[in-house]
């Protein structure tokens, strides 16, 4: 019996608890892994599943429960000991040095093969050989900073495999890809898995993932919900339906075009990025009234720059910004916020919310001033708050006086949606909005989008998820290398959608 | 409500461990200096509560350490290093002194424009570090320590040369504040002012003024400047309100040591109070209370020690220890506190320690 279980299994953890604060986690969990396989691990947002894989990496150690690797019982209590184990883990947010290259990067925490000498050249080819074996492409010499998203990831999945890791963990990897790095970066995981490597895959996007998992597991509130077979047969609704215990229906009443007047004019703006870079060169676009304009393109090519010149957090350099009749280009972002501009940044931790600040005070931070009284912030009022963001958000978290740091990733969206949403505003600047959110909060969120519509706002969707652009969006502008590509109708061909995104621009004579 | 009274409770059970622990550590050093730790502190203790008299001496003592902490923290707070608690000191007292020698005011005008002369001196000594730090991108460690030494020779120059007393004994030091402005005493023979009164409600007052929407402000400052800006504060406003608010705090310290203590300006008058303020507003976790505790704590420290030293052959140094050990453990705590950037470098580098 034990002889069999070592050849079938890469991780066996038993009945696993981890608390916080008294609260479970993670409850009484059983979680297996055969080796060869790509294994999904699936779950609402705050289920424990990334808590779960930080106790496999041993960045926290359980109150209870037994891990087996490779059928030897282990004591994880640290990452290195995950790595001499062979655990690699990709976490939800990068770890990299910006300043240094790939290989410097990868050369991090490693002793050289040269003594005091750095064996950098050495460890190049090592990396470019590997690169080549799972199907991935990376210059060695390039800076951190200079590389996509998608890039990155690919440093630290070749990180991870250069440390001997034989199991790899990969939390939420596909929500910051283009449709086109998920197949590498699937091709890749196939590849390892034909290695005989064992996969641990934690995502919301289930259609992505059917087709390539052979194995889900099921997390709901901490318990272990269930172990199933996938196959590309698997429908979405059998999944979703674990994971939340009820029917998810994608169906929204897309209300009748019925735009109202031209709300927000951007007039031929010019806007540099944080290296000084022109990230929107002459980009136009209008948004009115009661519509959602979707902005689809792929990530980097100067969405975030638009938000934030359209929030007065960055300067616009030549161009004008219209709200109604005023000009609002480089107004201060006060400014804008008393005009009703919402904001959702796309990068939340750094942006969106005051890390270590309570969860209370994280919902009035563009408000603190409506939430005092004589100078003072009217705790009794901002508790209400949340009392009330927490209901209709449903955002899971122990109190109100929890940090926002604690919270998991889903739920710290929420809230940061429950402070922008809440006051009827006159824009909504979407950018990414449901990125990382799982199936019921996405539909909520997306629901939300609507509803703000509904109420007459005009909405700028940013999103690299076309499925979303094109189920919520009146109208779909195409952006690429800071430029506009064309404005398509609603229920456009994604293949048409998609050229735009790789940079060819909408001919407007012959369609018009 | 229970977890924030838990959450203090914690915050000064950790002051009075750190307290605990300094001592314990500092208990064997003086043992292996060969002298005896527990006469060491029972002589500083005794030099600091033995008396009526030596008490009164380390409210004396407190009474500017602990205004200057919580200007301290006031920038600290928003993560900007002011480290230039002395020159601010400095600045203040030489304004209010300005109005008290020349402005002819009667008291009762004269000694409100005075303290607030005070603080316009401390802020805007302090606020100059702020504007340099947003104009030119100036670190405001080196600016604040660059402008204490211009204040502390810009004092020297004054009381060598346009302020000295002219009647006086050509001693570099101004002429003695009129009675009528000073700061009155508890009692007489005692050095003890009611300036310990503004110390205390300064302490109450910057408890409200974090639950205020300008502490609201600096708190966030202190989380970032880009959710700063997110949130419609201007983050360069921001950077130089907060050093005007931590300075001039440090101002009115220096008032109440002029008014109180030294009734005249003279060289050396901050006694290097700045940097056992720094050390005071980050062991009481940059908190009004906890700075009041630790505060007490120290000045009782300093003042125990110079008895001791004045009474016994143990000598002063062990003080020295003492508070550099409390450093260290200040240190310690925050590396320990910073368990994020921990686990961000594990899971980097794999290591875990
Ligand atoms: N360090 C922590 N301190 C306190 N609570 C925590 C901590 N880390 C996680 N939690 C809580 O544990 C629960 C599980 O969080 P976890 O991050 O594992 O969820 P998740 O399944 O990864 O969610 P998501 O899909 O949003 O990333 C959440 O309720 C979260 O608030
Ligand atoms: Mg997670």
């Amino acid at each position: 019996m034990e002889e069999f279980k070592n050849n079938e299994y890469a991780v066996e953890m038993y009945k696993i608890v981890k608390e916080f604060n008294d609260v479970k986690a993670i409850d009484n969990v059983d979680f297996l892994v055969k080796n060869g396989s790509i294994h999904g691990l699936l779950g609402e947002n705050g289920a424990g599943k990334t808590t779960l894989m930080n106790v496999l990496y041993g960045l926290y150690h359980p109150e209870q429960g037994e891990v087996i690797i490779k059928g030897i019982k282990s004591d994880i209590n640290s990452p290195t000991k995950a790595i001499s184990l062979g655990i690699g883990m990709i976490h939800q947010h990068f770890m990299l040095a910006r300043p240094f290259s790939v290989v410097e990067n990868v050369m991090l925490g490693r002793k050289s093969r040269k003594g005091i000498l750095l064996d950098t050249k050495e460890t190049a080819e090592d990396l470019v050989a590997l690169a080549e074996k799972y199907k991935m492409k990376i210059d060695p010499y390039a800076k951190i900073w200079q590389l996509s998203v998608g890039e990155q990831q690919r440093v630290e999945i070749l990180t991870a495999l250069y440390q001997g890791a034989e199991i790899l963990i990969l939390d939420e990897p596909t929500a910051v890809l283009t449709p086109q790095e998920v197949d590498g970066l699937f091709d890749t995981l196939r590849e390892m898995k034909n290695d005989g490597k064992a996969i641990i895959l934690i995502t919301h996007k289930l259609e992505e993932i059917v087709c390539i998992v052979d194995e889900v597991t099921v997390l709901r509130d901490g318990v272990m919900i269930g172990n199933v077979e996938v196959d590309c047969n698997t429908t979405k609704s059998e999944l979703t339906k674990m994971m939340v215990g009820r029917d998810v229906l994608f169906n929204f009443e897309k209300s009748l075009n019925k735009t109202g007047e031209k709300k927000l004019e951007i007039k031929n703006i010019k806007v540099l990025n944080d290296k000084n870079f022109l990230a929107l060169d002459g980009f136009s676009l209008d948004i009115y009234a009661g519509e959602i304009i979707g902005l689809a393109g792929v990530d980097g090519n100067g969405q975030k720059e638009l938000c934030e010149a359209l929030t007065g957090i960055r300067k616009v350099e030549s161009g004008e910004v219209k709200l109604d009749t005023i000009n609002i280009e480089n107004k201060p972002p006060l400014f804008s916020i008393q005009k009703g501009i919402a904001h959702i940044p796309e990068d939340r931790h750094i942006t969106g919310l005051a890390l270590d600040w309570s969860l209370k005070k994280n919902l009035i931070l563009k408000t603190f001033k409506d939430n005092s009284k004589f100078g003072l912030i009217d705790e009794k009022k901002i508790q209400e708050r949340w009392e009330n963001a927490r209901i209709a958000y449903d955002i899971k978290a122990n109190s109100g006086d929890d940090s926002a740091r604690d919270l998991s990733g889903g739920n710290q969206q929420k809230v940061i949606l429950a402070r922008e949403l809440e006051n009827k505003p006159a824009i909504v600047i979407a950018n990414q909005p449901t990125r990382g959110l799982d199936i019921g909060a996405t539909e909520y969120v997306r629901q939300k989008i609507l509803d703000a519509k509904g109420d007459g706002a005009g909405v700028l969707l940013v999103s690299a998820d076309l499925e979303e652009i094109l189920q919520l969006s009146d109208r779909i502008a195409v952006i690429y290398g800071g430029e506009l590509m064309g404005i398509l109708p609603s229920g456009s061909d994604v293949k048409k959608i998609g050229e735009l995104m790789m940079g060819k621009k909408l001919e407007v004579k012959q369609n018009a | 409500m229970r977890n924030k009274l838990i959450k203090n409770l914690n915050q000064v059970l950790l002051v009075l461990g750190i307290i605990v622990l300094a001592l314990l550590v500092g208990a064997i050093i003086i043992s292996f200096s060969g002298n005896s730790p527990l006469e060491a502190y029972f002589s500083m203790f005794n030099g600091a509560f033995g008396s009526k008299q030596r008490f009164m001496e380390v409210l004396v003592r407190m009474i500017p350490l602990v205004i200057m902490a919580l200007g301290t923290s006031v920038a600290f707070k928003a993560q900007l290093w002011n480290i230039g608690g002395d020159g601010q000191f400095i600045m203040g007292s030489i304004l209010a002194m300005a109005v008290s020698l020349y402005s002819g005011l009667p008291a009762i005008i004269g000694v409100p424009v005075s303290i607030i002369a005070a603080m316009i001196g401390g802020g805007l000594w302090s606020g100059l570090a702020g504007w340099l730090k947003v104009k030119f991108n100036a670190n405001e460690v080196i600016t604040t320590l660059m402008l204490n030494y211009i204040a502390i020779y810009f004092l020297s120059f004054l009381v060598y040369g346009p302020m000295m007393d002219a009647q006086g004994s050509k001693m570099p030091q101004t002429a003695l504040v009129p009675e009528a402005y000073r700061l009155p005493l508890f009692e007489s023979g005692n050095r003890l002012h009611m300036g310990i009164f503004m110390a205390l409600i300064l302490v109450v007052i910057m408890i409200f003024f974090w639950k205020s929407t300008v502490g609201f402000k600096i708190d966030l400052l202190g989380q970032g400047e880009k959710v700063t800006t997110y949130s419609g504060v201007s983050v360069k406003k921001m950077i130089v309100l907060t050093m005007v608010i931590s300075g001039l705090l440090s101002g009115i310290a220096g008032w109440t040591e002029v008014y109180g203590v030294q009734y005249r300006l003279l060289e050396g008058i901050t006694s290097g109070y700045g940097s056992i303020a720094i050390v005071i507003a980050l062991m009481g976790g940059l908190n009004p209370i906890g700075i009041l505790i630790s505060g007490f704590f120290f000045s009782a420290l300093l003042v125990g020690g110079a008895t001791m030293q004045r009474m016994t052959d143990i000598p002063y140094s062990i003080v020295d220890i003492v508070q550099g050990l409390i450093i260290t453990f200040i240190i310690a705590r925050t590396a320990i506190n910073f368990k994020e950037i921990k686990n961000k470098i594990a899971r980097r580098m794999g290591h875990v320690k």
